[in-house]
């Protein structure tokens, strides 16, 4: 009676309505079943917590308005003031990812965030947005965020390549971050909770394992959330405040 | 939120909220330290992938312009060191300045805007 463990399993993406449109694939899929209901859970919380203006604000008030507040303090904190007209965004991202890691830790749900087309899709824009931004408000001036300062001439030629592919690497640093932590921790659970299935009634070890494994993903869902949105502010603060 | 001066009773009720505030962090001296160990345990996980990202990404990049430009082993080598520099650069900068920018200049925007400054009057 061997249990046939496959831990990597979870992360098959599926395809719900099939869906091709001139050959290209635009099924569907459980992925965006999950990320809708993610944008779903994120607007009906805001609108729930806004919806009365309560002066003593109520749960759902209140939930609203600590996650504002806590991202638009992180956003005043590391960007400055002159972030602030990012906040819709860095709040959005925010918000999508963490519920987007919160809903991959529902049993029998499916993780987005394990998914690196999902992560690198964000990272990307994230990438792009801040080169905008920066050439926008800088123009050519930006690209001297590139050449550090005081550095003798000779040694620019090794500074300059080093500091472009440090720039470059940011979105995949960025997504790879996401999507190996939360690959890594579902699988690792998927795993426990096969030894748990196989073993009989010495399964309880394993199980009581990844009983604490839950509660360190949970840590890791919202922890991850955070990273990316911060690194997002660091990027953004990079491209406003430049030096 | 109100953009008017809140009448006399709101200010006061402020007052007493600071107070107890206040009161209540005195009482819980432990209470600081959470922003402090979150930002640790930020730091902590994101330092740990990003060298590793660095080195394979830009190795990547060397053997795709081997690939494209018949330079065989030039490419790979020279991106492979640029991609390890790259990525101690970032480690060096993500551990040095963990509330300041990323970049070279001394830390003018990570500084501002200690922790609770924060009002309903500033949203």
């Amino acid at each position: 009676m061997a249990i046939e463990i496959r831990p990597l399993e979870q992360f098959t993406v599926e395809r719900l309505i099939p869906l091709h449109i001139g050959g290209v694939d635009v099924s569907y899929t459980n992925a965006a079943f999950l990320m809708t209901i993610a944008v779903m859970l994120v607007t009906a919380l805001i609108m729930l917590g806004t919806r009365k203006h309560a002066l003593i604000p109520g749960r759902w008030q209140s939930l609203a308005e600590m996650s504002y507040e806590f991202v638009a303090d992180m956003v005043e904190s590391n960007v400055g003031h002159a972030g602030q007209q990012f906040f819709p965004f860095v709040f959005t991202l925010f918000m999508f990812i963490l519920f987007a890691n919160f809903l991959g830790m529902v049993p029998y749900s499916f993780a987005v965030t394990g998914q690196i087309v999902v992560t690198f899709a964000l990272a990307a824009v994230v990438f792009i947005g801040v080169t905008i931004v920066g050439i926008v408000r800088h123009g050519f001036h930006f690209l001297r965020l590139f050449v550090p300062q005081g550095v003798p001439a000779v040694l620019l030629i090794l500074l300059v390549p080093i500091e472009l592919l440090s720039y470059c690497i940011r979105p995949f640093t960025l997504s790879i971050r996401l999507f190996a932590n939360i690959l890594a921790g579902h699988t690792m659970l998927a795993i426990f909770a096969g030894f748990a299935a196989s073993i009989g009634l010495f399964g309880i070890f394993p199980l009581g394992i990844n009983i604490l494994l839950v509660a360190l993903e949970v840590l890791v869902a919202a922890l991850q959330a955070y990273v990316f949105v911060i690194l997002t502010c660091l990027y953004l603060s990079d491209a406003i405040n430049l030096h | 939120m109100s953009e008017n001066r809140p009448p006399d009773p709101l200010a006061r009720l402020g007052e007493e909220i600071d107070k107890a505030r206040a009161e209540r962090v005195r009482r819980q001296p432990v209470v600081g330290d959470r922003s402090a160990m979150q930002q640790g345990l930020g730091l902590g996980v994101r330092i740990g992938i990003e060298l590793v990202v660095a080195i394979v990404v830009s190795t990547g990049l060397g053997w795709a312009i081997d690939r494209w430009f018949g330079t065989r082993p030039w490419g790979m080598i020279v991106l492979f060191f640029l991609g390890v520099a790259a990525g101690m650069l970032n480690v060096y900068r993500a551990v040095t300045g963990v509330r300041g920018p990323v970049g070279y200049r001394s830390s003018d925007a990570g500084t501002t805007a200690p922790k609770g400054q924060w009002d309903d009057e500033d949203c």
